[in-house]
Protein backbone atom coordinates (compact mmCIF):
# COMPACT_ATOMS: atom_id res chain seq x y z
CA UNK A 1 0.00 0.00 0.00
CA UNK A 2 1.17 3.45 -0.45
CA UNK A 3 0.09 6.87 0.89
CA UNK A 4 0.30 10.76 -0.48
CA UNK A 5 1.62 12.81 2.34
CA UNK A 6 2.50 16.40 3.07
CA UNK A 7 6.01 16.67 4.21
CA UNK A 8 6.76 20.00 6.66
CA UNK A 9 10.07 21.52 7.24
CA UNK A 10 10.85 23.65 9.87
CA UNK A 11 13.47 25.76 11.43
CA UNK A 12 16.92 24.50 9.88
CA UNK A 13 15.42 21.61 7.91
CA UNK A 14 13.66 24.24 5.88
CA UNK A 15 16.90 26.10 5.10
CA UNK A 16 18.41 22.56 4.16
CA UNK A 17 15.45 21.61 1.89
CA UNK A 18 14.78 25.12 0.75
CA UNK A 19 11.10 24.38 1.57
CA UNK A 20 8.07 24.57 3.86
CA UNK A 21 6.29 22.43 2.91
CA UNK A 22 5.81 19.60 -0.24
CA UNK A 23 4.10 16.22 -1.07
CA UNK A 24 5.16 13.03 -1.09
CA UNK A 25 3.67 10.62 -3.99
CA UNK A 26 3.41 6.87 -3.39
CA UNK A 27 5.06 6.94 0.01
CA UNK A 28 5.44 2.58 1.30
CA UNK A 29 2.77 2.23 4.03
CA UNK A 30 3.26 1.08 6.90
CA UNK A 31 7.08 2.42 6.69
CA UNK A 32 9.82 2.49 9.34
CA UNK A 33 10.79 6.26 10.53
CA UNK A 34 14.48 5.23 9.23
CA UNK A 35 13.20 4.35 5.81
CA UNK A 36 11.12 7.24 6.10
CA UNK A 37 13.80 9.71 6.97
CA UNK A 38 15.77 7.80 4.15
CA UNK A 39 13.28 8.77 1.70
CA UNK A 40 13.26 12.49 2.66
CA UNK A 41 17.17 12.55 2.43
CA UNK A 42 17.09 11.26 -0.93
CA UNK A 43 15.55 14.07 -2.18
CA UNK A 44 16.97 16.78 -0.46
CA UNK A 45 20.85 15.24 0.62
CA UNK A 46 21.86 18.12 2.43
CA UNK A 47 19.28 17.27 5.25
CA UNK A 48 22.11 14.80 6.36
CA UNK A 49 23.63 17.85 7.99
CA UNK A 50 20.36 16.82 10.67
CA UNK A 51 21.38 13.27 10.78
CA UNK A 52 21.72 11.79 14.28
CA UNK A 53 19.37 15.55 15.54
CA UNK A 54 16.14 15.03 14.10
CA UNK A 55 12.97 13.18 14.35
CA UNK A 56 9.94 13.56 12.68
CA UNK A 57 6.38 14.37 13.67
CA UNK A 58 3.48 11.75 12.17
CA UNK A 59 0.47 12.65 13.22
CA UNK A 60 1.88 15.01 16.07
CA UNK A 61 3.47 12.48 17.61
CA UNK A 62 7.06 12.51 17.76
CA UNK A 63 8.84 9.46 16.51
CA UNK A 64 12.17 8.99 16.63
CA UNK A 65 14.25 8.23 13.56
CA UNK A 66 14.60 4.01 13.67
CA UNK A 67 12.63 0.51 13.28
CA UNK A 68 9.36 2.19 14.27
CA UNK A 69 6.60 1.75 12.03
CA UNK A 70 4.56 4.17 11.30
CA UNK A 71 1.25 3.41 9.14
CA UNK A 72 0.56 6.61 6.87
CA UNK A 73 -2.78 7.55 5.00
CA UNK A 74 -3.46 9.93 2.26
CA UNK A 75 -3.44 13.53 3.25
CA UNK A 76 -1.58 13.29 6.51
CA UNK A 77 1.09 15.37 7.47
CA UNK A 78 4.89 14.23 8.34
CA UNK A 79 7.18 16.92 9.69
CA UNK A 80 10.94 17.09 10.09
CA UNK A 81 11.84 18.43 13.84
CA UNK A 82 15.22 19.73 14.76
CA UNK A 83 15.96 20.30 17.97
CA UNK A 84 13.57 22.56 19.74
CA UNK A 85 14.15 25.37 20.99
CA UNK A 86 11.49 27.17 22.25
CA UNK A 87 11.23 29.17 25.55
CA UNK B 1 -38.61 1.13 59.07
CA UNK B 2 -35.50 3.30 58.11
CA UNK B 3 -35.44 6.98 58.55
CA UNK B 4 -32.74 8.79 57.72
CA UNK B 5 -32.58 12.26 57.43
CA UNK B 6 -29.42 13.85 55.13
CA UNK B 7 -28.14 17.18 56.52
CA UNK B 8 -26.35 18.47 53.67
CA UNK B 9 -24.79 22.02 53.44
CA UNK B 10 -25.15 23.14 49.51
CA UNK B 11 -21.77 24.88 48.55
CA UNK B 12 -22.22 26.96 45.75
CA UNK B 13 -19.89 26.15 43.27
CA UNK B 14 -17.26 29.33 43.43
CA UNK B 15 -14.03 27.81 41.60
CA UNK B 16 -14.09 27.85 37.97
CA UNK B 17 -13.55 25.19 35.60
CA UNK B 18 -9.60 24.64 34.99
CA UNK B 19 -7.94 26.50 32.04
CA UNK B 20 -4.80 26.20 30.41
CA UNK B 21 -4.50 28.33 27.36
CA UNK B 22 -1.17 28.75 25.07
CA UNK B 23 -1.32 31.63 22.57
CA UNK B 24 1.14 31.83 20.37
CA UNK B 25 1.63 36.07 19.15
CA UNK B 26 3.61 38.36 16.76
CA UNK B 27 2.99 40.94 18.92
CA UNK B 28 4.49 42.11 22.26
CA UNK B 29 3.56 39.80 24.85
CA UNK B 30 1.66 41.64 28.19
CA UNK B 31 2.56 40.12 31.26
CA UNK B 32 -0.96 41.54 33.12
CA UNK B 33 -2.56 39.68 30.41
CA UNK B 34 -1.16 36.67 31.33
CA UNK B 35 -1.80 37.05 34.89
CA UNK B 36 -5.35 38.01 34.28
CA UNK B 37 -6.42 34.70 32.65
CA UNK B 38 -5.17 32.69 35.18
CA UNK B 39 -6.20 34.82 38.64
CA UNK B 40 -8.82 32.86 40.63
CA UNK B 41 -10.80 34.27 44.05
CA UNK B 42 -9.66 30.43 44.73
CA UNK B 43 -6.09 31.02 44.32
CA UNK B 44 -3.46 32.56 46.80
CA UNK B 45 -0.95 32.18 44.43
CA UNK B 46 0.17 33.63 41.01
CA UNK B 47 3.89 32.19 39.98
CA UNK B 48 4.94 33.71 36.81
CA UNK B 49 8.01 33.22 34.64
CA UNK B 50 9.07 35.63 31.77
CA UNK B 51 11.85 34.20 29.48
CA UNK B 52 13.79 37.21 27.61
CA UNK B 53 16.02 37.34 25.06
CA UNK B 54 19.14 38.18 26.29
CA UNK B 55 22.00 40.54 24.57
CA UNK B 56 24.61 37.32 23.68
CA UNK B 57 28.04 37.53 22.75
CA UNK B 58 29.08 34.55 20.54
CA UNK B 59 32.40 34.83 18.96
CA UNK B 60 32.57 38.19 19.04
CA UNK B 61 29.39 38.47 17.18
CA UNK B 62 26.77 39.88 19.43
CA UNK B 63 22.72 38.86 19.04
CA UNK B 64 20.61 41.42 18.01
CA UNK B 65 17.32 39.74 18.19
CA UNK B 66 15.39 36.51 17.69
CA UNK B 67 13.62 34.86 15.02
CA UNK B 68 10.69 32.16 16.18
CA UNK B 69 8.69 29.46 14.20
CA UNK B 70 6.42 27.24 15.60
CA UNK B 71 4.49 24.00 14.38
CA UNK B 72 1.44 25.19 15.28
CA UNK B 73 -0.57 22.42 15.72
CA UNK B 74 1.21 20.52 17.25
CA UNK B 75 1.99 22.99 19.67
CA UNK B 76 -1.19 22.93 20.65
CA UNK B 77 -1.41 19.21 21.07
CA UNK B 78 1.86 18.67 23.56
CA UNK B 79 0.93 22.07 25.59
CA UNK B 80 -2.14 20.32 26.62
CA UNK B 81 0.09 16.69 27.46
CA UNK B 82 2.33 19.53 29.33
CA UNK B 83 -0.48 20.59 31.08
CA UNK B 84 -1.99 17.08 31.93
CA UNK B 85 1.26 15.93 33.63
CA UNK B 86 1.67 19.70 35.09
CA UNK B 87 -2.01 18.71 36.78
CA UNK B 88 -0.72 15.31 37.99
CA UNK B 89 2.09 16.47 39.57
CA UNK B 90 0.49 19.38 41.60
CA UNK B 91 -3.28 18.76 41.45
CA UNK B 92 -4.43 22.02 43.44
CA UNK B 93 -2.92 23.50 40.03
CA UNK B 94 -5.80 25.20 39.08
CA UNK B 95 -5.31 27.85 35.94
CA UNK B 96 -2.23 27.74 33.28
CA UNK B 97 -1.47 30.25 30.73
CA UNK B 98 1.11 30.64 28.45
CA UNK B 99 2.21 33.57 25.90
CA UNK B 100 4.85 32.54 23.38
CA UNK B 101 6.02 35.13 20.26
CA UNK B 102 6.63 33.96 16.83
CA UNK B 103 8.57 36.12 14.29
CA UNK B 104 11.14 38.43 15.34
CA UNK B 105 11.56 39.49 19.07
CA UNK B 106 14.35 42.30 19.79
CA UNK B 107 16.83 41.51 22.83
CA UNK B 108 15.25 43.01 25.85
CA UNK B 109 11.65 41.67 24.98
CA UNK B 110 9.66 38.93 26.53
CA UNK B 111 10.04 35.81 24.34
CA UNK B 112 7.48 33.81 26.74
CA UNK B 113 5.36 34.70 29.61
CA UNK B 114 3.38 32.00 31.54
CA UNK B 115 1.81 32.32 34.85
CA UNK B 116 -0.07 29.36 37.03
CA UNK B 117 -2.20 29.81 39.90
CA UNK B 118 -2.81 26.99 42.76
CA UNK B 119 -4.33 28.03 46.22
CA UNK B 120 -0.89 28.05 47.96
CA UNK B 121 2.18 28.99 46.10
CA UNK B 122 4.63 25.68 46.81
CA UNK B 123 2.90 23.91 44.12
CA UNK B 124 2.82 26.84 41.95
CA UNK B 125 6.37 27.60 42.09
CA UNK B 126 7.24 23.78 41.47
CA UNK B 127 4.91 23.99 38.49
CA UNK B 128 5.86 26.85 36.62
CA UNK B 129 9.86 26.11 37.02
CA UNK B 130 8.89 22.11 35.67
CA UNK B 131 6.27 24.29 32.82
CA UNK B 132 9.33 25.91 31.23
CA UNK B 133 11.69 22.77 31.49
CA UNK B 134 8.66 20.72 29.92
CA UNK B 135 8.26 23.91 26.89
CA UNK B 136 11.82 23.34 26.27
CA UNK B 137 11.88 19.96 25.91
CA UNK B 138 8.70 19.10 24.13
CA UNK B 139 6.45 22.13 22.72
CA UNK B 140 7.56 22.01 18.86
CA UNK B 141 8.88 25.91 18.66
CA UNK B 142 12.59 26.97 17.24
CA UNK B 143 14.48 30.18 17.43
CA UNK B 144 17.29 31.17 15.13
CA UNK B 145 19.59 34.00 17.13
CA UNK B 146 20.01 36.96 13.87
CA UNK B 147 23.77 38.66 15.25
CA UNK B 148 25.06 41.99 14.47
CA UNK B 149 27.20 40.91 11.41
CA UNK B 150 23.59 39.80 9.83
CA UNK B 151 24.73 35.80 10.23
CA UNK B 152 22.37 33.55 11.97
CA UNK B 153 22.21 30.31 14.00
CA UNK B 154 19.33 27.97 14.85
CA UNK B 155 19.58 27.36 19.20
CA UNK B 156 18.89 24.12 20.19
CA UNK B 157 17.42 23.37 23.81
CA UNK B 158 19.72 20.94 26.31
CA UNK B 159 16.10 19.92 27.53
CA UNK B 160 15.31 18.81 23.55
CA UNK B 161 16.06 14.50 23.60
CA UNK B 162 17.39 15.02 20.38
CA UNK B 163 19.22 17.98 20.31
CA UNK B 164 22.92 16.88 20.33
CA UNK B 165 24.92 16.23 23.31
CA UNK B 166 28.02 18.39 24.46
CA UNK B 167 30.64 16.71 22.47
CA UNK B 168 28.63 16.25 19.56
CA UNK B 169 29.69 18.93 16.97
CA UNK B 170 26.50 20.63 15.44
CA UNK B 171 27.22 23.89 13.71
CA UNK B 172 25.01 25.61 15.94
CA UNK B 173 25.52 26.43 19.74
CA UNK B 174 24.07 25.27 22.61
CA UNK B 175 20.84 27.29 24.78
CA UNK B 176 21.55 27.55 28.06
CA UNK B 177 19.00 30.11 29.08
Amino acid sequence: MTAQVIVLYFAKSAELSGLKEEELVAVPTPISSEDLWGLLLQKHPRLVALQGQVVLAVHQQYVAIGDQLVTLADGDEVAVVPPLSGG
Amino acid sequence: MWSVTVFGVFIAQMSEDPREVIRLSRDWLSVQEVVDSVSSSSCGAISVFIGTTREDQVDGRKVVGLEYEAYESMVQSEFSKLCDDIRARWPSVTHVCVHHRLGWVKVGEASVVMAISSPHRHDGQLAIQHCISQLKATVPIWKKEVYDTQEASWKVNSECSWSPGPDETSSESQNLK
